[in-house]
């Protein structure tokens, strides 16, 4: 098809962003937190992507990485404990011309908010959602979260937690619809913008989980992964992501594995001993609810008027 | 010596016929053998009538009935019921009638194969690209006139006259207005300072803009009447497109600007100027794809002098008009001139014109294949830009009693009307853009065809009978001429099938005469002689198939050549190579040492080489952003453009901050090197912690 001279001249007049035009105040979060990665990969994404501020949104639920809509000089919507899903999801219906970010906390995610995660999972709306995974509840001051693993002493558990952790890539994977899942770890920047990347250009529910360190409440939980590059399974496809030769340096174990092939997916998700990074699953087939629930009709004030005047006319009794 | 000519051979060189021999039939009763088996199309289920569909959601703007019964049996309908149904439809489509009615809820028109039917399924087809073009127009534009409405509804909310207690009220509906003070209201609004106003020429652009927008009059909306854009003369066509165009230009560029306003990306400054060069440039073909397209049907014979200047113009032009190009007498009269018989193909020669032109999708086909063509057909008409659709109607009035659909079809049969297709939007190459689908046996140059037949002797004879141009011409009443019927078990020439003939170009009287198998009403098979002026159009078609062959990639004479001198490279190569003995294993050269192998071999990509130990460095790609070293010393580290940090400046602090932040980075991607101030106190108890750093 060719070009309508809009496009040109929007394309004429279009702006260039730097990454301080996607920052906002001063981040709050402890020196050292793995969430001042994110941030930077996603503020760099924002700008090599040319996302206009006044057209994305970034959504969050309650937590250290929910404070994360406060640092992007965007549209933010801080919303209520485990209920970033189902504002995005709203966002989404009624503005799609919005690009939607969530960034929710495994404590928001995965406790209080895992209902409407299950069921965001299963909608396959368009939006990229970062699971800030540090397995702690951190902006409380260290109470365990369901991430936690076994025996992690807390406030809550002075003895050490007694379940085993839950798994949050497993737990998507296992889920109708899914279309999208990826891993990245906050210490491989490379990596990490990689993956944000890939789940931004995803058309569905991109479901990112990002491991992060929480220096001031659990500070050595993943020191045998950071100090061991052999524990990091880097995903090297061509149908997903690429490593790089510097960080093959580094980084030895690699598997190529197909995101296409959920089976596989399952089974590097379950992997305890080692971190997987890059993509696990992706199928763009998956069919996205806002399409599929789509209204031919433009929301005029007319269009709304009648739709309202046809609900009330109901319960209208008229004079016989 | 004397030699007296025998007649069939005088009429072959001649076309003059001796009087026909007894209980032969008069050549204009007979017709090709093949086509014994079709007298009665009614009886027969095939392609046609066809049913254009009023509903098309399913994305079936046509089909033939045949299709549409066959889901109605699958959707539970009864078979025998069904299939007398079609057959009453097809009987009543043949004389002109038929109501689908009897089908129950499906909506559409039936027709049949006639002169009428390429005009009337284009305009079918056409309407319905249309209406999703304006659908998606009206749904643009009203979007357009919506937003632009909310920019001027927010400002007068935002005016004294919004703030004021009248205004006020009204927007709060009947129910409330005692449950607050509007003049209070009022009062503490005009105390806000309003700054973002719209300006006066901003509203104006905008109103103008809406104005434009509502009286557009390209498609139909309520209470506007919309323009024509069928006609039946490409010149009519070219002369409303120019007096529209003022108007395209004025509505393109109001819907540019509308979509730069309701961005907010407008200035007057920046888009002004562009909008002056735009206008000056004239409307942009790229544009044009705003715009309906345009329907031309004219009819071959009139396409002459200042019509066909149009349609050149229009075609060259890439012009969004969709042409359709009807030929009626394909063959044309028989004249007695010298030159071609079929010198009439008019139509042929406007389609291989409009293929050169690379930019024009054309479609060719004959009526009895647009059935088949559907999808073509439906490319034709959404395609962007200029589209020559040629059809042949079969239906000039000169087959006798064949229907229009059988002369159709025997055109394409034939080679004189060849299906084919060239679709600039398919590909960047010929072979993705040009198709021949569509014709019978593409590979042969005369599609072949099993005929059974009893002969004199009540035997069996199964034949294989080519069907060429000249079975195409005996179709024609006006070509009866050139045809002499001759009894079965004959006299006198020899006579070899019409089809070899066609090879083989002797000069004189041939050893063996080109026949003809035809058969007579009551299907009684006969002979029949063709004369040469015959037999040389028919050579002429064929060289003309294969050049269309030739651009379908069927016996392609470049691809062959190649192929040809590849294959004899490949041969001479391995027959150099099959005497010559097996060579011996080449010695290692000598000196090889591993370390050298090592070093020849491809190494790891390479990386930046570390800097040397004595200076403080970053591995600034695998930071992690998490501020550390920037909050001991901001002036030391900064961070980057990907925001990942870096020293600026080492000499901005003390050894001590630099092994402090190697301390406390979470990468451990920082290395202190060797301290510059060998006075710095406690010195030696830092070098020990910076050999963890190295």
């Amino acid at each position: 098809m060719t070009m309508m001279a809009t496009e040109c001249l929007l394309q004429l007049c279009e702006q260039r962003y730097e990454i301080e035009d996607f920052q906002s105040a001063v981040p709050r979060w402890c020196t050292g937190c793995g969430d001042n990665a994110i941030l930077a990969a996603v503020q760099r994404l924002c700008r090599d992507e040319g996302l206009r501020p006044e057209k994305t949104v970034f959504v969050s639920g309650i937590g250290c990485s929910s404070r994360f809509p406060h640092y992007m000089r965007t549209y933010g919507f801080h919303g209520i404990h485990g209920r970033a899903l189902p504002v995005a999801e709203g966002v989404r219906l009624a503005r799609p011309d919005l690009t939607v970010f969530v960034n929710t906390g495994d404590g928001d995610c995965c406790s209080i908010g895992a209902a409407h995660w299950i069921h965001a999972i299963r909608y396959n709306m368009n939006m990229t959602v970062f699971l800030h995974d540090n397995q702690i509840y951190g902006l409380t001051k260290m109470q365990a979260s369901p991430t936690s693993p076994r025996g992690t002493k807390s406030n809550t558990t002075p003895r050490g937690s007694t379940l085993e952790a839950l798994q949050p890539l497993s737990v998507t994977l296992g889920v109708q619809n899914v279309s999208f899942v990826a891993q990245a770890v906050d210490w491989i920047p490379e990596s990490l913008y990689e993956v944000v990347k890939a789940a931004y250009h995803h058309q569905g529910f991109s479901f990112v989980r990002i491991v992060q360190r929480c220096p001031e409440w659990l500070p050595k939980v993943w020191d045998p992964w950071l100090h061991d590059p052999k524990r990091i399974l880097m995903l090297d496809h061509p149908q997903g992501l690429r490593v790089s030769d510097g960080l093959k340096q580094v980084y030895r174990s690699t598997d190529a594995h197909d995101p296409s092939n959920i089976d596989r997916a399952r089974e590097i998700a379950s992997d305890t001993d080692r971190i997987p990074v890059g993509i696990l699953y992706r199928n763009p087939e998956v069919p996205c609810y806002e399409e599929l629930r789509a209204t031919p009709g433009l929301r005029t004030i007319a269009n709304l008027k009648q739709g309202l005047e046809a609900e009330l006319d109901k319960f209208t009794f008229w004079p016989q | 010596m004397h030699a007296e000519v025998h007649p069939d051979a005088a009429f072959y060189v001649t076309g003059h016929q001796a009087a026909a021999a007894p209980g032969t039939p008069a050549a204009p009763a007979l017709r090709p053998a093949l086509f014994a088996a079709y007298r009665d199309l009614t009886r027969l289920r095939y392609d046609f009538p066809l049913v254009l569909r009023a509903d098309a959601a399913d994305g079936r703007v046509y089909e033939p009935l045949t299709a549409l019964v066959e889901r109605l049996i699958e959707g539970g309908a009864e078979r025998a019921k069904a299939l007398r149904i079609e057959d009453e439809l097809r009987a009543a489509a043949a004389g002109g009638t038929g109501s689908l009615a009897a089908l129950g809820k499906v909506e559409g028109e039936l027709v049949d194969c006639d002169a009428a039917l390429p005009a009337r399924l284009l305009a079918h087809v056409w309407r319905a690209a249309q209406a999703e073009k304006a659908a998606a127009f009206r749904r643009d534009v009203e979007r357009l006139i919506v937003k632009l409405d909310d920019i001027l509804r927010a400002d007068r909310a935002r005016s004294a006259a919004g703030r004021s207690p009248a205004s006020l009220k009204a927007s709060f509906g009947a129910l409330h207005d005692q449950a607050f003070d509007f003049e209070s209201m009022s009062q503490f609004l005009g105390t806000v300072s309003v700054q973002t106003a719209l300006s006066d020429a901003r509203r104006g652009r905008i109103e103008a803009t809406l104005a434009e927008l509502r009286a557009q009059r390209f498609y139909a909306a309520p209470g506007v009447e919309a323009l024509e854009f069928r006609f039946d003369s490409c010149a009519a066509a070219l002369q409303a497109f120019r007096a529209r165009v003022p108007d395209m230009m004025r509505l393109a560029k109001a819907i540019t600007l509308a979509e730069l306003e309701v961005e907010g990306e407008f200035s007057s400054e920046r888009h002004d100027a562009l909008f002056e060069r735009l206008a000056a440039s004239g409307l942009d073909l790229r544009d044009l794809a705003l715009f309906p397209d345009y329907l031309v049907c004219v009819r071959d014979a009139l396409v002459r002098g200042a019509e066909q200047d149009a349609l050149l113009e229009i075609l060259a032009g890439g012009l969004p008009m969709k042409v359709l190009l009807q030929t009626d007498d394909l063959l044309g009269e028989p004249s007695g001139r010298a030159g071609h018989v079929a010198a009439g193909a008019h139509s042929r020669q406007l389609a291989h014109m409009a293929l050169g032109l690379n930019s024009v999708l054309v479609l060719q086909a004959s009526a009895a294949q647009l059935g088949a063509q559907r999808e073509r057909v439906l490319r034709a008409m959404r395609y962007p830009g200029a589209s020559l659709v040629s059809v042949y109607s079969g239906a000039g009035g000169h087959a006798g009693a064949l229907p229009p659909y059988l002369v159709a079809a025997a055109a394409t049969e034939s080679r004189a009307f060849p299906s084919f297709s060239y679709d600039p939007a398919a590909g960047p190459d010929w072979a993705s853009r040009f198709s021949l689908e569509g014709n019978p046996q593409m590979d042969r140059d005369w599609p072949l065809h099993e005929l059974a037949y009893e002969d004199a002797d009540h035997q069996r004879v199964r034949v294989q009978v080519a069907f060429t141009l000249m079975d195409f011409a005996a179709c024609d009443t006006r070509y009866a001429g050139h045809f002499a019927a001759v009894p079965q078990a004959g006299r006198g020439a020899a006579r070899v099938p019409a089809a070899e003939c066609v090879q083989r170009e002797a000069k004189g009287v041939p050893d063996a005469l080109p026949s003809l198998l035809m058969v007579d009403e009551r299907n009684f098979v006969h002979q029949a002689i063709v004369d040469d002026r015959l037999l040389r159009e028919a050579r002429r078609c064929n060289d003309a198939w294969r050049s269309l062959q030739e651009l379908g990639g069927i016996r392609n004479s470049h691809a062959e050549r190649l192929l040809a001198r590849e294959r004899q490279k490949w041969e001479q190569e391995r027959a150099a190579a099959a005497p010559a003995p097996a060579p011996a294993s080449a010695p290692a050269p000598e000196g090889a040492t591993p370390a050298a192998a090592a070093a020849a071999a491809p190494g790891p990509a390479e990386a930046a080489p570390p800097p040397s130990s004595d200076e403080p460095y970053i591995e600034t790609p695998r930071c992690s952003s998490c501020d550390e070293c920037i909050q001991i010393n901001n002036k030391m580290f900064a961070y980057d453009a990907n925001k990942q940090a870096r020293i600026v400046d080492a000499s901005a602090g003390t050894y001590r901050q630099l092994v402090e932040a190697a301390e406390s980075c979470q990468v451990a991607i920082i290395h202190p090197g060797k301290p510059k101030n060998p006075d710095e106190p406690g010195l030696e108890d830092l070098l020990q912690r910076a050999a963890a750093f190295p």
